[in-house]
């Protein structure tokens, strides 16, 4: 389909996307890191949100400044902007995350130049109306500065608007996650993921209305027969920008029915309400989505929705893919594999890199947990 | 009841005698910081017996409140310091390993975590707390751990959020702390039954505030040429302005040592017999090495004279205002060393090597802390070039001792220090000094 | 039935004619730089050993890190099911394998059907492998081979903590210099090793009994500490090197 290959082309080569975009829109592109940005106000700015992922070539300028010890996305996101790959950006926004990401901030502060930087410093609670109400001071103060910095207006409506898109926009992307599960033929892995991608990368309307196309497209073909003996896995973890993870896993045997990936469903969860004050009702989205580790809520939250995830859609597995030196995901996994163990679902833990493996280390461990299950 | 207590004190002081008698003998009356410490661990340990509860709290944690309402602060942090200057690091990191924590976690944490489930470490274990009070300005890391913590003993914990402050403190960070020190005092109002005592934190926090000025007045005695105490002595010194803060007894205790400093200085007596060199240290000390440290700089006539570690738990006085410790604490508690940015880290750091006027900057790479140790390599490139001074950083981990690679660390003080001493000979500065 | 199976793995390539339920032939040969290459030879040569022609053989399944690349295998699997199928075959009562090669290391659980039922390995850290131990005997100056009876001798194994390779050879080095005991020392090694390997089991928990594969299990010192590590015997697969192969083979009766 040619609309696979445009998305294909645009996750494969994000940078000359951009490029082409500013020269023909003349419009401004705002990147990020997180899934915590609030991306409807960035939008209703006028500019192009961008999602930073690490690194495809080797890390060298980041050896500079960040130790081995730090984890190869944050790495890699600074090499990208110290290599001046990045130099179509008008500014970046870093929202709190984790340790790493604070610290990035600075750093890309005070040697990536010259675009803006905003540091937006969201609550890590948000399980307290304390927190609900810094959150709505923090992203009232964010539009200020993106106001300041991009030299625009961000008016009420141009919010709700804003609101408008990406609610459509993550109910598509909803429904395919739920159509793929039973029609894994009609979309390949590597397809999937380029949708996934291009969603933080290209022009929210055209994004939205090829989405749309697709959608139908695969709303029509018939419900396939998976084939007899495949393992439905649920995947958790952060980041994934392997294009391969899916297709690895469909060679081993088995099929991604869902996931609580940062670059994942979690991106895609939660409605906005329409009729609430858009700062509001983006903050209130992210009190109710499932909960990145790097944040606080209930104790054990993660582990009861990945539980609830598994049962829902009669997954058979589920496997952890967990960025090597990434703190919240590996403090957390015992406790959840602890959980899993109680239910008797089985499950993985996969030690990843930015970069896959080289040497089929990742196609044995599928095979083998699929075999098993 | 007596038989349990005195077996307690006999471990605590068994570990305690051991572990500190090296830097004792330096000074003979610090027996009272011996006593201290054992009377302090052997009430928290028989806190059930006596009925007073136990809390758990980090490092920046405010723990006046706390105090004010009769709880016995535990600090996981200072027991992380303690397993590995025992060199009981390694093992229980392992042992923690093996329930499923990353290698590459925080050491403290991992160290903890394993404790708790072994009643390991050179105390027998902590004593279980009633409640946590994890306060995440020294990093996100102890908001992972409390939550195990949490889970573990199934006890109430309470988050002090305090955002981190980038480039300056903004009026939603303030107010959204300062709503949080309202809950705080509910939380604690709860865990114990009884109404706050705000009468008493006003005390309290006018203990806490002049225990932090003696801090740095003993700090701050560093200064003189030559330095009647290093960095190593801080670190040991340290452990009663981080528990017991708010306590008569920190005040007793620093305005006995500063008058010892004040007596060294006048008799010109060095920590370092002949101080040739002066260093500044950063970061969290490599607990299970700081003997081995010391006497390698030291033969290289080395004294590290100051720390940014030590210093933090007196940095933050400005933000106090006594007449209204509550509502200030807000301030105080969130613009620490490591909630704010890498540049105003290093103009803090270049402030410290002018007042100590030190000859290089040593860097600990701590693999367990994030936030102190990314942002390292500009700070280093920032002193260099605003103060031309050499710069060394040792790789290694604060408590896991499996991570020190000792013939590599030896070799390049080696070579730093020889650096050092070339630029020293040749100084204009060096004319006639006594250096 | 006969078959065979062929294990090629990143430095040796094995194979295995497994005829009427008895294991008859076991070749080892070099891996080299063309998987491919070495999967043919190898299986010609174990032809050659069982007296045996390629008609003769059944079926063919291939394992290994190289296992696509044998063209002529009917099927494959990953390591892990052919080490299991392997000693299941020599012990059915094993509930754990541990495996440990020239360059990574893994354990494996089986349930009482010789079903693999959890796994963990360990491929990206040389400490826990093979190549620890060959980078520790350049440095002790001393042949891999004899690593096992001279750590016999060791009444006081050496303390070696490090946890990465390059680091504890360094602490190695420094134990030399400073005139500890050969044997002291290689049985501070082998305990390292052991630690290594049991912090990967406790991830998934070692169940009694236990049988070691892989090159290093030929390493008497290293089993012992292991052993000792985890307060449990170990049996030696007398088909250490080639279990994967036998397993395979074994994994080809059943297709």
């Amino acid at each position: 389909m040619k609309k696979f290959t445009e998305f294909k082309n645009i996750a494969t080569d994000p940078y000359t996307y951009c490029r082409k975009y500013k020269e023909e829109t003349g419009k401004k592109i705002v990147g990020y890191t997180c899934s915590y940005t609030p991306e409807e106000i960035i939008y209703a700015a006028g500019a192009l949100p961008f999602r930073l992922f690490g690194t495809n070539e080797g890390i060298h300028r980041a050896d500079m400044h960040l130790q081995s010890y730090c984890c190869s996305l944050v790495r890699g996101i600074l090499e990208e902007g110290l290599s001046g790959r990045l130099d179509f950006l008008d500014g970046a926004v870093f929202p709190h995350t984790c340790d790493s990401i604070q610290r990035l901030s600075d750093i890309w502060r005070l040697n990536v130049t010259p675009q803006f930087h905003i540091d937006l410093v969201l609550p890590v609670k948000l399980n307290t109306t304390s927190a609900r109400q810094y959150l709505i001071d923090i992203l009232e103060k964010f539009k200020k500065d993106l106001e300041h910095a991009l030299g625009v207006k961000i008016t009420d409506s141009t919010l709700s608007d804003a609101i408008k898109t990406y609610n459509q926009i993550r109910a598509l992307m909803m429904r395919l996650y739920t159509l793929r599960a039973q029609r894994p033929e009609i979309l390949s892995g590597q397809d999937f993921h380029s949708i996934i991608k291009a969603a933080m990368i290209m022009d929210r309307q055209l994004f939205l209305k090829t989405l749309g196309e697709i959608v139908a497209q695969v709303e029509k073909a018939p419900v396939s027969k998976i084939k007899p003996g495949t393992k439905k896995i649920v995947l958790t973890g952060g980041i994934c920008s392997h294009p391969d993870i899916y297709d690895i896993i469909e060679n081993a045997g088995g099929i991604v029915v869902w996931d609580d990936l940062c670059t994942g469903s979690r991106y895609f969860e939660g409605v906005l309400d329409e009729k609430a004050p858009p700062l509001e009702a983006i903050a209130q989205r992210y009190l109710d989505r499932d909960i990145c580790p790097a944040k606080h809520a209930g104790l054990t939250d993660r582990g009861e929705s990945i539980i609830q995830m598994v049962r829902k859609h009669q997954a058979d597995g589920v496997v952890f893919m967990l960025l090597k030196f990434c703190d919240p995901h590996a403090f957390d996994y015992p406790y959840i594999k602890e959980m899993l163990d109680r239910e008797n679902i089985p499950c993985m833990l996969l030690d990843m890199e930015e970069q896959i493996p080289s040497g089929g280390q990742l196609q044995t461990r599928f095979e083998t947990f699929i075999q098993i299950l | 009841m007596k038989k349990q207590i005195s077996e307690i004190l006999k471990i605590i002081g068994i570990f305690l005698f051991g572990k500190f008698k090296k830097f004792t003998l330096r000074f003979k009356k610090s027996k009272s910081m011996k006593d201290i410490m054992m009377i302090y661990y052997s009430e928290a340990k028989s806190a059930r017996l006596t009925r007073k509860k136990v809390a758990w709290i980090t490092s920046g944690g405010p723990v006046e409140p706390l105090i004010a309402m009769d709880v016995i602060p535990i600090y996981p942090e200072n027991h992380g310091a303690m397993i590995g200057a025992s060199k009981m690091g390694g093992g229980l990191c392992e042992t923690a390993e093996n329930m499923g924590y990353s290698s590459d976690l925080c050491s403290y944490a991992r160290a903890d975590i394993a404790c708790a489930t072994v009643n390991g470490g050179p105390i027998g274990g902590l004593p279980k707390p009633d409640m946590l009070v994890c306060c995440n300005n020294i990093c996100g890391t102890v908001l992972k751990w409390y939550e195990i913590q949490a889970r573990y003993f199934n006890v109430p914990l309470f988050v002090l959020d305090t955002p981190f402050c980038h480039t300056g403190y903004s009026n939603e960070v303030a107010r959204y702390v300062r709503s949080q020190i309202n809950e705080y005092i509910s939380f604690i109002e709860r865990a114990c039954g009884r109404k706050f005592d705000y009468d008493r934190v006003k005390k309290v926090g006018h203990l806490s505030f002049q225990g932090q000025q003696l801090w740095q007045a003993v700090l701050d005695t560093a200064a003189h040429k030559p330095a009647p105490m290093s960095a190593f002595d801080a670190f040991y010194h340290l452990a009663l302005i981080v528990t017991l803060r708010g306590t008569p007894e920190v005040i007793d205790y620093y305005t006995a040592l500063l008058a010892k400093m004040k007596d060294r200085i006048a008799r010109g007596i060095g920590a370092v017999p002949n101080e040739k060199y002066r260093l500044l240290w950063d970061n969290i000390p490599i607990w299970h090495r700081t003997r081995w440290l010391y006497d390698k700089f030291a033969s290289h006539n080395a004294c590290l004279v100051a720390d940014t570690y030590t210093s933090a738990w007196c940095g933050t006085m400005k933000y106090i205002d006594e007449s209204n410790f509550i509502d200030s604490i807000a301030e105080a508690y969130t613009r620490i060393y490591l909630n704010i940015g890498v540049d105003e880290m290093a103009k803090m750091v270049i402030a410290m090597i002018d007042k100590y006027d030190v000859d290089g900057f040593v860097l600990h790479s701590n693999r367990s802390c994030k936030p102190y140790s990314f942002g390292q390599m500009d700070i280093q490139r920032i002193v260099e070039k605003e103060r031309g001074i050499p710069c060394l950083m040792i790789e290694a981990d604060m408590v896991d001792e499996r991570s020190f690679s000792e013939s590599q660390i030896s070799t390049r003080i080696d070579a730093f220090m020889e650096i050092i001493k070339e630029r020293k000979k040749h100084s204009p500065a060096n004319a006639g000094a006594k250096g | 039935m006969r078959t065979a199976g062929i294990d090629i793995g990143s430095i040796t390539a094995k194979a295995a004619i497994f005829d009427n339920g008895k294991i008859i032939a076991t070749k080892v040969i070099f891996t080299g730089y063309n998987a491919e290459l070495a999967g043919q030879r190898v299986y010609e040569e174990v032809l050659i050993e069982a007296g045996l022609a390629k008609v003769d053989i059944d079926r063919i399944i291939s394992t290994g890190y190289g296992r696509k690349a044998v063209a002529f295998a009917d099927k494959s699997f990953t390591e892990i099911m052919a080490h299991a199928a392997g000693a299941h075959f020599l012990n059915p009562r094993i509930r754990s394998i541990i495996d440990i090669g020239g360059q990574d290391s893994k354990a494996i659980l089986l349930d009482d059907k010789g079903k693999v039922k959890n796994f963990v390995m360990n491929d990206k850290c040389a400490a826990g492998t093979g190549r620890f131990l060959e980078v520790m005997a350049r440095a002790l100056e001393v042949n891999l081979d004899e690593f096992g009876a001279i750590s016999q001798k060791s009444a006081a194994p050496s303390k070696i903590s490090s946890l990465c390779t390059v680091f504890a050879e360094s602490e190695v080095i420094s134990l030399i210099a400073r005139g500890e005991k050969r044997q002291d020392i290689i049985a501070g090694i082998h305990e390292s090793i052991a630690s290594r390997v049991s912090s990967m089991l406790a991830r998934i928990g070692v169940q009694k009994p236990a049988m070691i594969t892989g090159g290093v299990a030929l390493n008497s010192g290293v089993v012992l500490a292991l052993s000792k590590k985890l307060g449990m015997e170990i049996e030696v697969s007398p088909y250490a090197q080639v279990n994967g192969a036998i397993g395979a083979a074994i994994l080809a009766t059943f297709l």
